[in-house]
């Protein structure tokens, strides 16, 4: 009688262990699925487009269009930036090209708060001051705690940006919704990978065309600019 | 033999079960870059890819969970064997095709840091996986362990 009790006991500690599981699995599988998705109301920066996958678009009129995915914490972006960046601010600040820059976050949490703070940098028309100075403020290791709220403000200072507005927006993560949208729009068109940069909407060559100067300036011409 | 088989059973699903667990936990908390991993591999399309890649975590640790706990273990066992018999797919369809990209197990997946194809981190992942299908199979043989909620 004992025997046959504990065994119906077992059986109810095993449904009890099996429910709280399963329970358990949905509760965590629920907060991933919420935890990424974005929120439709959230504040948008200025110099955005929705329809090329919310990215911060310089030149919204000209041509050829010029899409950067990219990651303030990867360290290939970095190499990237270092080889190409001169030669992409001029285009950009002389308006030769449409750019749009997507600042993607998968990296983790400091690329979050670096992409919202660049966000907040492009409201203050300091974009691709910032922008380079992210990447020459890169860790070498990746969220190793070098990036928060007061070391982004700080650096933010360095080139010129010293406004209420800014301070605000970065200990705020007023763009954190955005920089949700920007993930999203990756998954949407397939980014795997960052740096990926699209001319025309057509992939550069990533063995040939990313790290050498002249021939990224010889894919930018062939594509039409002058 | 009697006495040692529950014993190896026991650690053939704490093998199995904790790096399904570890892998599942790990990609959990970053969905956007579980998803690419997924994507990468260029054997669905974007949206399926996606879909899967937001639902292998908890996936993952539910059997990660039930295997440690040794409940419904031959199930189980046979559930992540099947499920470690893909990711043995993916990942030889995607060193087949040369496909530069980074496993994605354990999160930090997607295209190469170096945009390079790593032959010896393919082949040590296939090598892994198949160490955890023995794992599965044994489990599926021998369902019954020590620490197990099965009677």
């Amino acid at each position: 009688m004992a025997a046959k009790n504990s065994k119906k006991g077992d059986k109810g500690l095993r449904n009890t262990v099996i429910g709280t599981v399963l329970f358990v699995v949905l509760a965590l599988g629920f907060f991933a699925a919420y935890s990424s998705n974005s929120s439709k109301n959230a504040p948008l920066p200025s110099a955005i487009s929705k329809d090329d996958g919310y990215g911060i678009v310089f030149n919204a009129a000209a041509k050829p269009q010029i899409d950067i995915w990219e990651d303030f914490q990867c360290p290939i972006c970095r190499n990237f930036e270092g080889i190409n960046n001169s030669y992409i601010n001029e285009i950009s600040a002389k308006g030769k090209a449409k750019v749009v820059f997507h600042p993607m976050s998968f990296i983790g949490a400091e690329s979050q708060i670096a992409a919202n703070a660049a966000a907040c940098s492009s409201d203050e028309g300091k974009f691709l001051d910032f922008h380079k100075a992210l990447y020459q403020d890169q860790s070498t290791t990746e969220n190793s705690g070098k990036w928060n709220s007061a070391t982004l403000i700080s650096l933010a200072k360095s080139v010129g940006i010293d406004s209420k507005s800014f301070t605000e927006c970065v200990n705020n993560s007023k763009y954190s919704g955005w920089v949700k949208k920007i993930e999203d729009s990756a998954a949407s068109k397939n980014v795997n990978a960052t740096p990926t940069v699209f001319v025309n909407g057509k992939e550069l060559d990533r063995n040939t065309q990313y790290m050498d100067a002249a021939k990224f300036k010889e894919a930018l011409a062939a594509a039409g600019l002058k | 033999m009697k006495i040692v088989q529950p014993w190896i059973t026991l650690l053939a699903r704490l093998i199995l079960g904790g790096t399904l667990f570890a892998a599942g936990w790990i990609k959990l908390f970053n969905s956007y870059e579980a998803k690419a991993s997924v994507r990468a591999y260029e054997l669905l399309p974007v949206g399926l890819a996606n879909i899967l890649g937001s639902i292998l975590p908890p996936l993952e640790i539910g059997f990660a969970l039930f295997l440690i706990l040794g409940i419904w273990s031959r199930k189980m066992a046979l559930a992540a064997t099947v499920l470690m018999a893909i990711f043995v797919f993916a990942i030889a369809q995607a060193w087949t095709r040369g496909l530069p990209i980074n496993c994605g197990c354990f999160g930090n997946g997607g295209v190469t840091a170096d945009g390079k194809v790593h032959h010896w981190t393919y082949f040590s992942e296939i090598l892994r996986d198949i160490g955890l299908i023995l794992c599965g199979i044994y489990i599926y043989r021998n369902p019954i362990g020590k620490f197990a909620l099965d009677r």
